[in-house]
């Protein structure tokens, strides 16, 4: 399926700020699942702007402001070429080990009512993982969520927006939860987030390396486009592979994958500092060309 | 080891003085009474307007302490040297390919010789260091090594110091006050010198600059700031090296480079020996609050545009879990047996190994994993049963963090206290520089206890310094 993606977010630095520097990780790479056709990352200073790899294999970028006045914008526009492989994205070259993602983060912890009946399960890594994506689901968004709230997530982070129904819009929400990163940084966190994280925490705690991957999802009757969240976890025979715990499938061609790293702060697509109130998504398109 | 009488660096057991203490002894028989007395208070007033002090953490004082200075020397023969510097140069190279190793292929735990869990899961070690190739392929480029003597050929390495050992300034004030006090003891023997360090470093540094920095590369020495208890020795040893001195806000990043901001303008900045910790240095990849660092450094640095000394994610090859398996990391990366041996460590994580630590722990050292500078650590011999107690109970909530040794019999040196000259426990810190090669100063930093019978030689927990000497052949 051919995409057209238009995305535009802003950050205000405090008025008076000397600078400001902003990491993007907002540059797509081809693969198995997904062709570049074309994408442009805009913004003031983007052309002076140092692009690296950053260690998880992303492409990102580094623009400096000078005095930076009002609003900084930033406008991601771009076609990709997606190909429905149930989620399998294989063994790209440039990436990390990933044994790497056995690694957990303050944020991926998960609780052992989520994985703790699969510990000794006799089933294949992928059956594992199915039905791992399918108790996520059902913890977080079934009628029985109310008591699970904190299953999943520490710090007693609540699922308010999530709980119950399906989020019509992912709305980039400050983050919170953890100390330190209330200050400086607040981070977008779209709800897909909790579910990207419990699935994660769980898969790593029975010793499967998985990371959290950010990207576009083209909505349809139902549901909005969005900047979207999701997982993915690695097997051995077919390597790494998608799952969407909260849209409970595994991505499809309306997946457009941006990013991959360790937890939703480490493939923050837009991080600013000094951050001001944060990041605020302006618009948001992605349709079908 | 552990319960024998400790070996006396300056006296044989049958009480004639070993031959590196030769000129000393004579030396401390013709001084006249009260002559060390008054070296010592003339130590005092020297190191006050050195301006050589440190801020003790949690003390209600809160203020600048002078670190106690001990008037005799500590001397280590020529030979003795020659065996240590070997053993430790063999150790840091070792460490070194440790560190790049587990940050690309990690042919290491393939071959199943340290568990993954132990490095991927360890909160010291840093992803965001994976593939990152520094210059000269160089982490650690500053390290310091703990070493402890209980016997006339018997050294053990106590922990290796790769994030940001500090302490060398005071080996460096100590050979100037020692020169001031007793420039005739110097005459009678040859002592190898250490006054070269800042210029060592200053090569070391140089070395590692990035490619296209020129033959002059620029160099700054990065700071918390003033209130860091180490921020006189950053002062030091920028202006011993001749480097400018900055903090978080004198530095940006434009365009993936790194910059100074100078009266002048900017200016570029191709080295940076920073001693800030890794999680503060760049809030767009670490601690997103952090004051201390500048926004970007971390991937202008990734971009090969600028080196950080240390590199971030060092800390690694230090952990107190990590440094069980050196003498193996040795061996798999120079194919060579350790030539300095490790104080066995006991794992508390193992059931039979844990009870009995739990029974023995009266004699035992408990230290915690991540802890360092004494806080967080326990000598059984000289701790009240409450202590142990307590100890108990922290090992069964949380094996895993501690790590358990037996009490070593540190060795002793003369050292000058109120009742005159008496024996006291020492432990030695070598500091090694690594850029395009190796360089390790003569000697390093002596702690002494200062107390009877204590074996505690930080500064934090009352203990002092020493000049020492390596003689020349």
């Amino acid at each position: 399926m051919r995409i057209s993606i238009r995305h535009q977010m802003s950050v205000t630095p405090p008025a008076g700020s000397a600078h400001a520097v902003l990491q993007l990780l907002l540059t797509p790479t081809s693969g198995a699942t997904q062709k570049i056709v074309s994408w442009n990352v805009e913004m003031a200073g983007i052309g002076e702007a140092a692009q690296f790899k950053d260690a998880f294999g992303n492409t990102a970028h580094l623009v400096n402001q000078i005095k930076p006045e009002g609003e900084l914008l930033v406008t991601v526009t771009g076609v990709v070429e997606t190909t429905d492989r149930h989620g399998v994205i294989g063994r790209p070259g440039g990436e990390p080990v990933p044994a790497l993602y056995r690694r957990n983060t303050p944020l991926t912890k998960a609780s052992v009512t989520l994985y703790g009946k699969f510990r000794n399960s006799k089933d294949s890594r992928l059956d594992v993982l199915h039905a791992l994506m399918a108790r996520v689901g059902e913890l977080l968004d079934g009628p029985a969520a109310e008591g699970q709230s904190q299953s999943q997530t520490q710090n007693g982070q609540s699922q308010s927006q999530s709980q119950g129904q399906r989020p019509a819009e992912a709305v980039l929400v400050p983050h919170e939860g953890v100390e330190h990163q209330e200050a400086a940084a607040k981070l977008p966190r779209p709800p897909a987030t909790d579910y990207a994280h419990a699935f994660i925490g769980a898969a790593r705690a029975l010793g499967i390396p998985a990371r959290y991957v950010t990207g576009y999802l083209l909505g349809d009757e139902d549901e909005a486009s969005c900047f979207h969240v999701w997982a993915e976890a690695f097997d051995e025979g077919l390597g790494w592979i998608g799952f969407d715990p909260m849209l409970q499938l595994c991505p499809t061609d309306r997946h457009v994958r941006l990013a991959a790293g360790l937890d939703a702060l480490s493939a923050t697509p837009l991080r600013a500092v000094p951050a001001g109130d944060g990041t605020i998504e302006v618009s948001l398109s992605v349709t079908v060309e | 080891m552990g319960d024998t009488t400790p070996f006396d660096e300056m006296y044989n057991p049958d009480g004639s003085v070993r031959e590196p203490y030769r000129a000393l002894a004579a030396w401390l028989e013709e001084q006249p009474d009260k002559a060390l007395t008054l070296m010592q208070s003339d130590a005092e007033a020297i190191f006050r307007k050195l301006g050589i002090t440190f801020a003790v953490y949690g003390s209600d004082e809160g203020t600048e302490k002078v670190i106690p200075f001990d008037v005799i020397p500590r001397i280590i023969a020529a030979q003795e040297w020659r065996k240590l510097s070997k053993g430790i140069e063999q150790r840091v190279k070792a460490l070194n390919a440790f560190l790049y190793d587990i940050y690309h292929r990690q042919d290491i735990l393939k071959a199943g010789r340290i568990p993954e869990k132990l490095i991927l899961q360890n909160s010291a070690f840093a992803p965001e260091m994976m593939g990152l190739e520094p210059a000269k392929g160089v982490y650690a480029h500053i390290i310091g090594v703990d070493i402890v003597r209980v016997g006339a050929d018997e050294f053990y390495v106590l922990e290796d110091n790769l994030r940001t050992p500090s302490g060398v300034s005071y080996m460096l004030e100590d050979r100037e006050a020692m020169m001031m006090l007793a420039p005739d003891l110097f005459q009678r023997q040859k002592v190898a010198p250490v006054e070269n360090y800042p210029e060592n470093l200053r090569r070391t540094l140089e070395s590692v600059a990035p490619a296209g920095a020129g033959s002059s590369p620029n160099i700054v020495v990065l700071t918390p700031g003033i209130y860091n208890s180490a921020y006189f020795e950053h002062s030091f040893l920028a202006d011993q090296m001749g480097a400018t001195l900055c903090e978080g806000p004198d530095l940006f990043v434009d365009g993936g480079k790194v910059y100074m901001r100078t009266t002048t303008g900017p200016e570029r900045v191709d080295v940076i020996y920073r001693r800030i910790d890794d999680e503060y240095i760049d809030p767009l990849t670490f601690r997103p609050d952090s004051m201390l660092g500048v926004p970007g450094l971390f991937n202008a640095y990734r971009a090969g545009n600028v080196t950080l000394v240390n590199a971030p994610g060092t800390g690694i090859a230090d952990d107190k879990a990590v440094y069980t398996y050196v003498p193996e990391i040795i061996e798999f990366y120079l194919g060579e047996k350790a030539l300095l041996q490790n104080v066995p460590t006991y794992n508390c994580t193992d059931e039979e190994q844990r009870n009995w630590v739990l029974a023995n722990i009266a004699d035992l050292v408990v230290k915690e994993v991540h802890g360092s500078g004494g806080y967080g650590m326990m000598v059984g011999p000289t701790s009240t049963k409450a202590m142990h107690a307590e100890f108990r109970k922290k090992i069964e909530a949380r094996p895993d963090n501690y790590i358990v040794q037996p009490t070593l019999a540190l060795s002793t040196c003369p050292t000058y206290v109120n009742a005159g000259i008496a024996p006291r426990h020492v432990d030695l810190r070598p500091y090694v520089l690594m850029g395009d090669e190796v360089r390790i100063t003569p000697g390093g930093l002596t702690r002494v206890a200062l107390k009877k019978g204590s074996l505690v030689v930080n500064s934090s927990q009352g203990g002092g310094t020493k000049d020492t000497w390596v003689l020349e052949d």
